[in-house]
């Protein structure tokens, strides 16, 4: 039973893997221009290189990437090249996209990682504590703290962080590396953007359970307040395996707007320093990258769920509508 | 007690979207100064009585920006969220009504696959390919953002059709036209207003990141994310430069934040507490 929904995930998957890549192919013939010349560069922006060979280097790249054939088989050969890793090479530096692209993602990575720990550890603590005293004085400032948390731009608060924490105290330090010394401001500032919708999801999943007739009937048999509320948070949190997971895809493509204000040296500032430099190769690929990475998570949460809970199949997408959009 | 604060929510949302509208609306009268103008004199000046939020690097008055500004990223906003709710809309009405038909699964598929598009990475995409400029900019929203209507739309379409109205009006020989447009549309209306209402401060702060990043509005033109962007150099030894934009995409995006959130309390059954 399990193997079969994983078998009709996987293909699911695959099938939304390759529209994507239409959609991605498509792009390149949707823009304006010459796909060789976009390529290559404009030939006013290649100032060092002669008419004669420029016009060389257009035509073999045509040949290279057979742009004189026919759309279907030019994306068949695309498709090919992508299936052995081979995302083209950097207008920049020259070198394959492929290892410029892997060279930065351990550090975005890391940088994801600990900003969903940030979230995930204020997330539950404040979404518990304002579930548990709903309707006091400090649920109301809880929720009125993530509202307003919910409101700031993530760049704004970066930049406050950094006006207070490397300007005024001078505690942090400005520079392009990736340390762990580095990582603590923008994983912070990271976390606290998406903490108050995760804050709401716990404390929404929480009053949700404590609703339940289980709960009222488990209490009135005299039952211990912090047992019951103990299991019935185990119910509700449940839900939120998925919630993680899929912020966690936010984070990895939302942390170019982080990775630029930190300087952060992630695959995000990569991407963006490369599309002013208009390096298309570079943007292709890191979209491919992104995407198949978002697929595969989306995947393991499907393969979680039914590993959990198969149950819970249906309900999962009412829980995380609206969780993806919008980075 | 509740409800009360409910209210209060609601109500102070739409206030100060009233005030901020006044404030952004009324910005000739306000701040006499010429948004784009360059007064080399005045680089950089600290805020003061004759200007508010002090100048940025080429001497331009800030809350005149600012306020000019506003226009244009709030009425950007709503134009991509018109064009998102227009399409997600229409998509979600047409698959709910024709469910499980070919026309269904094919937007089914796509919205699978469009969600697979972070927003930031498509937006980045349309950039680097097409240019940037707020435009495309927008496009990109439409083109990612229709897509949370659409599958509302068509969960309080699918809903709707199980109901006595709709099969009574099937029954009288009612066109799919008039099912979709006097059935369907109505119902599946409210919920993706209130849904637009809540999306639209997020889509502010998308629009603002985007812009921060380069991405959007191009200089000289006031926006609130390129004003900020625009300073970036220079926000660390003069921070006053920030304040202007940061604090209204603050407040903006904090009117439509308390609004959604008034109007989803109000309509979600779940967070009643009981215990």
């Amino acid at each position: 039973m399990i193997v079969a929904v994983l078998l009709r995930k996987l293909m699911e998957a695959l099938l939304t893997l390759i529209c994507a890549t239409v959609i991605l192919f498509m792009l390149i013939r949707l823009a304006p221009g010459d796909p060789a010349v976009l390529l290559l560069g404009q030939p006013s922006e290649v100032a060092a290189m002669h008419t004669e060979v420029y016009e060389q280097k257009a035509a073999e790249l045509r040949e290279q990437w057979g742009l004189d054939q026919p759309m279907a088989i030019q994306y068949v050969s695309w498709l090919g090249r992508l299936v052995q890793l081979d995302l083209g090479t950097s207008l920049h530096t020259g070198r394959a996209v492929s290892a410029e692209l892997a060279e930065r993602l351990p550090a975005t990575l890391q940088l994801t990682a600990a900003a969903l720990a940030v979230q995930l550890l204020l997330g539950f603590w404040l979404g518990i504590v304002s579930a548990l005293k709903a309707g006091t004085f400090s649920d109301q400032l809880i929720r009125l703290a993530c509202v307003t948390l919910a409101s700031t731009p993530a760049f704004v608060t970066g930049l406050c962080a950094l006006l207070l924490f490397a300007v005024t105290l001078g505690a942090y330090e400005i520079s392009s590396e990736a340390s762990w010394s580095r990582l603590w401001l923008p994983a912070l500032t990271m976390g606290l953007a998406s903490m108050p919708q995760f804050a709401r999801m716990v404390r929404a999943n929480m009053l949700a359970e404590l609703g339940q007739t289980y709960v009222l009937a488990a209490l009135s048999r005299g039952l211990a307040r912090r047992r019951v509320i103990g299991q019935a948070s185990r119910n509700a949190l449940l839900p939120l395996v998925t919630v993680t997971a899929l912020s966690a895809a936010t984070f990895a493509s939302g942390a170019v707007v982080i990775e630029s204000l930190f300087a952060w040296p992630g695959i995000g500032k990569y991407a963006l320093d490369s599309i002013l430099r208009k390096d298309y190769p570079v943007i292709q690929g890191y979209a491919f990258v992104m995407v198949t990475l978002v697929i595969l998570i989306h995947l393991c949460v499907d393969v979680l769920y039914a590993y959990i809970d198969p149950r819970l199949q249906r309900k999962r997408r009412q829980v995380t509508r609206g969780v993806n959009e919008h980075a | 007690m509740h409800s009360t604060r409910r209210s209060v929510s609601l109500i102070a949302g739409t206030v100060l979207l009233g005030l901020l509208a006044v404030l952004i609306a009324g910005a000739h009268w306000i701040s006499p100064y010429d948004p784009v103008q360059q007064h080399a004199a005045e680089r950089l000046e600290k805020p003061s009585a004759q200007h508010p939020f002090g100048t940025d690097r080429f001497g331009r008055d800030l809350l005149a920006r600012t306020l000019h500004g506003g226009q244009i990223t709030l009425l950007s906003a709503m134009a991509a969220l018109s064009g998102a709710l227009a399409i997600g809309l229409a998509v979600g009405l047409a698959a709910g009504m024709f469910h499980n038909s070919l026309l269904d699964r094919l937007f089914m598929r796509m919205i699978d696959v469009l969600l697979a598009f972070p927003f930031m990475v498509l937006a980045m995409v349309v950039a680097a390919l097409f240019g940037t400029s707020l435009f495309h900019l927008l496009l990109a929203v439409i083109a990612v953002g229709w897509v949370t209507f659409a599958r509302l739309a068509r969960s309080v379409v699918l809903q709707a059709r199980n109901e006595t109205s709709f099969a009574a009006a099937r029954v009288l020989g009612a066109s799919n036209r008039t099912l979709i447009l006097r059935e369907l549309a109505p119902k599946a209306l409210s919920p993706v207003l209130i849904l637009a209402t809540f999306e639209l401060g997020s889509l502010i702060l998308s629009i603002a990141a985007l812009s921060f990043l380069g991405l959007g509005a191009q200089p000289p033109t006031p926006e609130w994310g390129s004003m900020l962007a625009d300073g970036r150099e220079y926000v660390l030894q003069s921070p006053h430069i920030m304040f202007g934009p940061a604090l209204f995409i603050m407040l903006s995006v904090l009117a439509f934040n308390l609004i959604g959130e008034g109007l989803r309390d109000r309509l979600d059954p779940y967070e009643k507490p009981q215990l």
